[in-house]
């Protein structure tokens, strides 16, 4: 049995995508080129520290109760290598040996009943000191769980 | 079977993922609007970090060292980056135009915050007036502007 209009012709007469394409393509490739990303960088916020012998000399608020401090110093030799110091136990140029370190200290001063968010953790640098040692120095403590990281004077 | 005529490739699949994509595109891109970050400075990869929302609330200091060592302040004005001087010597008196310039900005807005975006191959000794003008103007945000790193 043959099907009526089987052998017929049928012609794909629907809209012309060409142009349709072409355009998209354009505005595709414009967004990707142009458009600047959020997700790309990000932002470690520091508390800096208000105390009358601190950076600036800005006096504190007769109310306020001062956060026991934590001094990391760190140390440059100029060829890149550094060293940061907490205290006279811990004495490290790896990272990660300072978050472990540090952690272990915040653990201690939890046992002494201080809670990191009373801790203030300043970082203590030589002048030559690269921002990207005292970058990675900043974040070491933020690992460490401690939220409060200022910078002070240089030594 | 029918015969066909002008049968081509099929591109309705290709126009839905495109679409989609630029709709994506459209509402993650930030287009024509500029936070004042300089992108020539190369900052610190971290895998800490914290986004920030509110970005018209915020000035960045975009933080370098000039032939001499010292630091090179500049903040976006008008279009153009304009250098803001740190710790001057006037008429023997000393100034310090940044400090100035982020007191003015705290005075107009509460919610002022700082952004700094510095070299990451920059001393300390560059970085620490921008800090001591912060302190000295009292801004209660400042913000430390990195990469992010894969961890």
């Amino acid at each position: 049995v043959k099907i009526r209009g089987a052998k017929k012709i049928h012609y794909d007469s629907g809209p012309n995508m060409t142009p349709l394409v072409d355009v998209v393509m354009v505005i595709l490739i414009f967004l990707m080129l142009v458009g600047q990303f959020g997700g790309m960088q990000h932002y470690l916020r520091s508390s800096l520290p208000r105390s009358e012998k601190g950076l600036g000399g800005v006096k504190a608020p007769t109310a306020l109760v001062p956060d026991e401090p934590l001094d990391i110093r760190v140390d440059s030799s100029g060829d890149g290598k550094w060293v940061a110091q907490v205290g006279s136990r811990i004495r490290t140029s790896d990272t990660r040996r300072l978050t472990e370190a540090l952690g272990q200290m915040r653990e201690e001063l939890a046992g002494t009943g201080t809670s990191p968010q009373s801790v203030q953790v300043v970082i203590s640098p030589g002048k030559l000191v690269k921002y990207d040692v005292l970058i990675a120095v900043y974040q070491a403590a933020l690992d460490a769980r401690f939220p409060k990281v200022a910078f002070a004077r240089s030594h | 079977m029918p015969e066909m005529k002008e049968g081509g490739v099929n591109v309705t699949p290709l126009i839905d993922i495109v679409m989609c994509m630029i709709i994506f595109f459209m509402l993650v891109a930030r287009i024509g609007v500029s936070t004042g970050a300089d992108s020539t400075i190369a900052v610190p990869d971290t895998v800490r970090g914290s986004r920030i929302d509110d970005l018209g609330n915020t000035l960045t200091l975009n933080v370098r060292a000039d032939s001499k060592g010292n630091p090179l302040v500049t903040v976006l004005s008008h279009g153009e980056f304009t250098a803001v001087g740190v710790e001057e010597s006037r008429n023997g008196k000393t100034v310090n135009p940044l400090a100035d310039l982020l007191r003015e900005c705290r005075k107009r807005n509460s919610d002022f915050k700082v952004i700094i975006r510095a070299d990451r191959e920059m001393p300390y000794q560059c970085l620490e007036p921008v800090l001591l003008a912060c302190t000295q103007a009292e801004v209660g945000s400042v913000n430390f502007n990195t990469r992010v790193a894969t961890p």
